[in-house]
């Protein structure tokens, strides 16, 4: 009776999967893939070269302009009082984006933006910008600088 | 006598290997890591490898980058395809916006790419493709005379790398 018993548990074990095969193509796969592996995903911001004549003019007329100061946005357009935001504040991209959003509204075929640095701005800041003009429905941006 | 005898019959049988490693929970993990792995596996290669050093800023772009001419700024170092071709500060002393250094490589490397376009018998036109690394503290007065000396040497079309949204 005890021996019955005893069988009927060895054909039990000896029933397992044998995961070693597994373990072989594991052991291969994943180092292939660990190589391949992309943790940090460079993308791009295509853009306008500012054409040789422009870049020494400040922000035109009939053009949106984004100016970035040193402590506040300058948005101009269409020769319209310029709405100024102050950077430092909290909440200052949002109003950013709320006011771009606003003048593409109005032109919906707008689709440019210009974007005027000064030559401390920090590029960070400009991508920022950017970020926001396209998320308003602005994505062609070329930057000029202030001088 | 029974009992001694049993226990030296298990020693017997750990000897000689009969017990196995239980490689269950190995096999969890391994499982996880590929999926994970598989996941962010992408199968058409980077087009644009990051330059050691340039801390690329944050963005919410999608667009992915296409084989081109890379020009990396960062520290004091205008760099194109590895290399230094000008620093920053003599870059950006005098108020011309030509990089002379910069500009002799990308004139250069368009002669180089219309030569071999002539010899491969292709008639594509030349696409002038330039990504720019800046570093996310670098200033606008350098990044403006990297553009603008690409675009005064035939290389149009710009774009700016990025980390977009992981």
């Amino acid at each position: 009776m005890a021996g019955k018993r005893q069988r009927g548990y060895r054909q039990l074990v000896e029933a397992d999967i044998d995961l070693m095969p597994m373990m072989n193509l594991f052991v291969a796969i994943i180092p292939m893939l660990l190589i391949s592996a992309v943790f940090l995903k460079v993308t791009v911001i295509d853009m306008d070269a500012p054409a040789p004549s422009q870049s020494a003019a400040g922000s035109p007329e009939l053009m949106l302009s984004i100016a970035i100061k040193k402590d506040r946005y300058v948005v101009e357009w269409e020769g319209s009082a310029p709405t100024t935001i102050d950077r430092g504040e909290d909440g200052a991209d949002k109003r950013l984006a709320d006011v771009l959003s606003s003048i593409v509204a109005g032109q919906p075929a707008r689709k440019d933006v210009i974007i005027v640095s000064e030559p401390s701005t920090r590029y960070a800041d400009i991508v920022a910008v950017m970020d926001i003009s396209r998320a308003s429905g602005l994505p062609a941006a070329s930057l000029l600088g202030a001088q | 006598m029974a009992r001694y005898s049993t226990r030296s019959a298990r020693r017997r049988k750990s000897l000689r290997g009969g017990q196995q490693v239980r490689l269950t929970s190995m096999m969890d993990i391994l499982t996880t890591l590929l999926l994970f792995l598989l996941k962010s596996f992408v199968l058409e290669g980077e087009v644009l490898n990051p330059v050691p050093g340039v801390n690329l800023p944050q963005s919410t772009s999608e667009a992915a980058a296409q084989p081109s001419v890379t020009i990396a700024i960062f520290g004091d170092a205008v760099m194109m395809d590895g290399e230094m071709v000008a620093s920053i500060k003599d870059a950006t002393a005098d108020r011309d916006l030509v990089i002379p250094g910069l500009a002799e490589r990308l004139d250069h490397a368009r002669a180089q790419a219309e030569e071999i376009a002539r010899l491969r018998g292709s008639d594509e036109p030349f696409l002038g493709r330039v990504a720019i690394q800046g570093d996310r503290d670098i200033n606008f007065s350098i990044l403006q005379r990297v553009m603008y000396t690409c675009s005064s040497s035939g290389y149009e079309s710009i774009s700016l790398a990025v980390i977009g949204p992981s």
